[in-house]
């Protein structure tokens, strides 16, 4: 399970493909978001909500006209899922509130996704919350750089007839990709094609809710069998 | 949306991501085992949400061959191969008019 600690470049490297579909999203959203919000707001959208989901989401509802408790409801609602994914990530880091409160602002699907696989390589300690932290940093700056500088070239016209369709694809793709990474044995394969058939229940079942499932779901899933059975990675 | 908005935006999404983050005290080794088991269920979850629109369609033919080769190659546990393989299975299905 222990491997070394990985260089700053090989993490970069790790990050970059999430980095380029980051940046595809941030173009799609630059060019989306300028004549609804204006090129400053959608600037300053990106630069200080960092969420792709949440501003495509809220981006809509404004563009429909809906008024600000609505899309702060949304955000709200969108968000729930970063509470259990902070909490998974909180034991593979260091004791630091400090340091962890400003990691806390690089916390994406993508970045989380890569710092739970990089901390499952090394036996818990520090080396391991080191690893964790440096990954979590590196990976979010990269990703961060990426979504500025594509919402940057979306404001500036870039191209977005082409992307919008590969953007279709890649957001179940990018999701694939990462639940690949983070099922690491068969038992945690089989719980995520349950998340995945529970979550499509709520699609059919009960859309207005389909929000929340990734959270429920992924909770649901978690908590059949015996902890004390299965040893801490 | 105005400035303020945004900036409530903001606060929200910053917020949930350092709530659980700083202010949980650090689990018991059962709940951590528990908490493990999220991440993978998660991310399926997030992708069937992709799949579905929320007036309840499935979405195009070529974004669920897309997904179907990044499934097809998760295997590897490579994030490249699979983000690979869905674009490749993407840009073969529009190439056939699928």
């Amino acid at each position: 399970m222990s491997e070394g600690a990985p260089s700053t470049a090989r993490i970069v490297a790790t990050a970059a493909p999430a980095a380029l579909a980051i940046a595809v999203f941030g173009v799609l959203f630059g060019a989306a978001a300028r004549p609804v919000i204006g090129p400053g707001l959608t600037f300053a959208a990106s630069f200080l909500v960092f969420s792709g989901a949440t501003q495509f989401a809220t981006l809509a509802l404004a563009a429909a006209g809906a008024a600000a408790p609505a899309l702060l409801l949304t955000a709200a609602i969108l968000n729930v899922r970063h509470l259990v994914m902070g909490a998974v990530l909180r034991p593979i880091l260091g004791p630091s509130r400090m340091r962890r409160g400003l990691l806390a602002w690089f916390m994406l699907d993508e970045t989380f996704g890569f710092t739970i696989m990089a901390a499952e390589r090394v036996a818990p300690g520090p080396m391991r919350e080191g690893i964790a932290e440096r990954t979590l940093l590196v990976t979010g700056i990269c990703c961060y750089v990426a979504w500025l500088l594509g919402t940057g070239l979306g404001l500036l016209g870039a191209g977005v007839q082409a992307l919008s369709g590969v953007a279709d694809a890649l957001f179940p793709v990018l999701f694939v990709c990462l639940a690949a990474l983070t099922a690491r044995t068969t038992s945690l394969a089989l719980r995520a094609v349950a998340a995945a058939a529970l979550t499509a229940i709520v699609c059919f079942v009960a859309p207005d809710w389909r929000a929340l499932a990734p959270a429920v779901a992924g909770l649901l899933v978690a908590l059949p069998g015996d902890p004390r059975r299965e040893p801490l990675q | 949306m105005t400035l303020l908005v945004v900036l409530a935006l903001a606060a929200i999404t910053y917020g949930s991501r350092l709530s659980a983050m700083v202010l949980l005290p650090r689990p018991s080794a059962k709940v951590e085992v528990v908490l493990s088991r999220v991440p993978a269920a998660i991310f399926a979850s997030l992708a069937t949400l992709s799949l579905i629109t929320p007036e309840r369609q499935i979405v195009g033919i070529p974004v669920l061959i897309a997904t179907a080769a990044a499934v097809v190659a998760s295997p590897t546990r490579s994030f490249a191969i699979c983000l690979a393989a869905g674009i490749v299975g993407y840009a073969a299905s529009t190439l056939v008019g699928l």
